[in-house]
């Protein structure tokens, strides 16, 4: 047996090591989303600014969501959006005390993941359809 | 939605299924990522199979010698196939035998009941007894359950999880006087302990779980909480507005986010997260 003093047991390996999951990811990724909603309700309030300061400043801040890279930020918003959405509502879900067999789990997360893409292609297939953006 | 395709690959139905599709094997850090400095895991030696071995298989097994000084180390060993059991845990007791008789770790009943030979495995936490040897990767990873302190190479200092297990009391707490004979249950009510009785204390879903990992001082974590809920749901049991003023604490319950790790990893099946939703009630 070790002998005290000299150095203290290692800690065995946990997030460098463990396999990444479907569960463990999904979790993961509902905190980053959230935290990217929260950067861009900031963004809406600029937004809002903007649009309350006049044409001028509003021209601006429009132009700038038109570019390529406004453009790809709001794609990663809209995903974040629905896939924080689906995972809300998943997780009222389970909050019911519903689907923690293993296999609603799987169902469940890959519903999310597949919702959120379908969501977010079809919010922009829609807006491009109508001309917005 | 989803639930209705019959058998997608990617679904898991129960969790001795391995992964079918992980894209990453484990998350894009550095191995040593945030790792104190005693932690940190070093190369270790290469051990060769006897010759003459013709069917051989590299294991890479994480060691830890208390009595060197040194830090853990990844030893490689290469493993006559032809000479040693199907499952991990054969594999790991030829090497001892045959091999390095240093190597160090729990096991007893040998099928799965005991849960004493839990570790991880190619990266998730599962019982060395019942996860053949065929079923691990190339050189397949063995590590000890994962964020405990080790004591030597696969056994772990398991002192702090088993206090948060009794702290649940893990037993019928009952007021009223003893009946002549056993007290007594419908089937129905029986089966409320369904994937709850069948915790073997193996500390798989503890040890895989995020959320003790990160606060793993003041969060129960999914085995002691299982069996909070075990006791809850029992209906023999008398003291369950005591036992849920002891869970109603910022850590203690409620820093199960529902990841689920748990129940993917939980060698027999068991559903250790369900409880929680209930236990808020």
């Amino acid at each position: 047996m070790s002998s005290p003093g000299a150095r203290g047991r290692p800690l065995s390996p946990n997030i460098q090591i463990y396999r990444p999951q479907l569960t463990s990811v999904l979790s993961i990724a509902n905190r980053i989303t959230g935290v990217i909603l929260s950067a861009f309700a900031v963004l809406m309030v600029v937004w809002l600014i903007a649009a309350a300061s006049g044409p001028q400043p509003f021209s601006t801040v429009q132009r700038s969501i038109g570019s390529l890279f406004g453009q790809i930020l709001m794609l990663g918003f809209t995903f974040s959006f629905f896939m924080h959405l689906c995972g809300g509502i998943r997780h009222l879900i389970w909050d019911t005390g519903h689907g923690f067999e293993l296999r609603s789990i799987y169902a469940s997360g890959w519903a999310v993941v597949v919702a959120s893409i379908l969501l977010t292609a079809l919010t922009w297939g829609v807006s491009i359809w109508m001309g917005v953006g | 939605m989803m639930g209705k395709e019959k058998r997608l690959p990617l679904i898991i139905d129960s969790s001795d299924q391995l992964p079918s599709a992980t894209i990453l094997k484990r998350f894009p850090l550095p191995r040593n990522f945030g790792v104190a400095p005693d932690s940190r895991i070093e190369e270790g030696q290469v051990w060769k199979a006897p010759a003459g071995a013709s069917r051989t298989k590299a294991f890479t097994i994480y060691r830890y010698d208390p009595d060197s000084g040194d830090n853990p180390t990844l030893d490689i060993f290469e493993v006559d196939l032809d000479d040693c059991g199907p499952m991990v845990l054969g594999a790991l007791i030829w090497i001892k035998n045959k091999v390095d008789p240093t190597l160090t770790f729990r096991r007893s009943c040998r099928e799965g009941v005991c849960g004493s030979c839990a570790m991880n495995i190619d990266g998730t936490n599962w019982l060395a007894c019942t996860r053949e040897i065929a079923e691990t990767d190339e050189a397949g990873r063995i590590y000890p359950l994962s964020n405990m302190r080790i004591v030597k190479d696969l056994v772990p200092d398991l002192t702090h999880v088993f206090a948060q297990y009794a702290a649940m009391e893990p037993w019928l707490h009952s007021k009223t006087p003893a009946p002549e004979n056993e007290r007594l249950q419908s089937p129905e009510e029986r089966s409320e302990l369904d994937g709850y009785y069948e915790c073997i204390l193996c500390f798989c879903c503890t040890s895989g779980c995020p959320s003790h990992w990160w606060n793993g001082d003041r969060f129960l974590g999914p085995a002691a909480l299982l069996q909070a809920y075990r006791w809850l749901a029992d209906t023999r049991d008398e003291a369950t507005g005591q036992r849920l003023d002891d869970l109603e604490d910022p850590f203690r319950l409620y820093r199960c986010h529902t990841i689920l790790n748990c129940t993917r990893t939980c060698p027999k099946g068991g559903t250790p997260a369900r409880r929680s939703p209930r236990s808020r009630k």
